[in-house]
């Protein structure tokens, strides 16, 4: 069993640490959003709730990797929107994680209730 | 003769325009199934995984093009194009304005 427990140390610091390096790649810094969500701001308002045309959704409070993906799927052109296509094309993948960090974190949208 | 003319067109007009906004109370019956995804805190969608976005609270506008575009296939899922094929545009309606109401009683 001591023989061993050196190689599980080992085996557990490498489980452990591409794990975190996994969280953190997932996770975006919502103050970075903050920052590079100038354009979003113009039709979206500063936190997500301040929609310029009722056509446009709210994004306050949405489920931040629904927002990777509604971003990733703009970029990829897989969601078709002739004007997300031309913000989300100029994006990489971290701008992405940035910009659904602030926008997840902001008051707004609510779960639907089941009764 | 004019005046006549005149509260009769608006009375003619009068339920579309309430029907523009749709009914929650129908709405909720209407909502009903999609609650089977949306109504579940942290529901994940899979291949590719993601939490199913709230609705509680959004743009009407923004939710009944959503669900015509799912039903016309110009947006694709294969779930949510099955689910709004069954829809007409007074259900889509009835449907929003009932998601708008959520964000209406919550804040």
């Amino acid at each position: 069993m001591n023989r061993l427990a050196p190689s599980l140390f080992i085996a557990l610091t490498i489980i452990i640490s591409s794990l975190s390096s996994l969280a953190h790649a997932a996770g975006g810094d919502h103050r970075r959003g903050l920052e590079k969500s100038q354009v979003c701001q113009s039709c979206h308002g500063r936190t997500g709730n301040e929609s310029l045309q009722p056509s446009y959704p709210k994004l306050a409070g949405q489920h931040e990797d629904y927002l990777v993906h509604a971003l990733k799927s703009y970029r990829d052109g897989s969601r078709q929107n002739a004007v997300m296509a031309g913000f989300a094309e100029n994006l990489g993948d971290q701008d992405i994680a940035d910009l659904a960090a602030w926008y997840s974190r902001q008051e707004g949208l609510q779960d639907l209730d089941v009764e | 003769m004019r005046h006549t003319w005149i509260v009769a067109v608006m009375i003619a007009l009068t339920p579309l325009a309430s029907s523009a906004q749709g009914d929650p109370e129908r709405g909720k019956v209407i909502a009903y199934t999609c609650t089977g995804c949306h109504g579940i805190p942290f529901y994940k969608n899979v291949y590719p995984t993601y939490s199913v976005p709230k609705l509680g609270g959004q743009n009407q506008e923004y939710l009944v093009s959503a669900l015509k575009a799912y039903r016309e296939g110009t947006r694709r899922h294969a779930t949510m194009q099955a689910q709004a094929a069954t829809l007409s545009d007074q259900d889509i309606l009835d449907v929003s304005a009932y998601f708008v109401s959520i964000g209406e009683n919550k804040s």
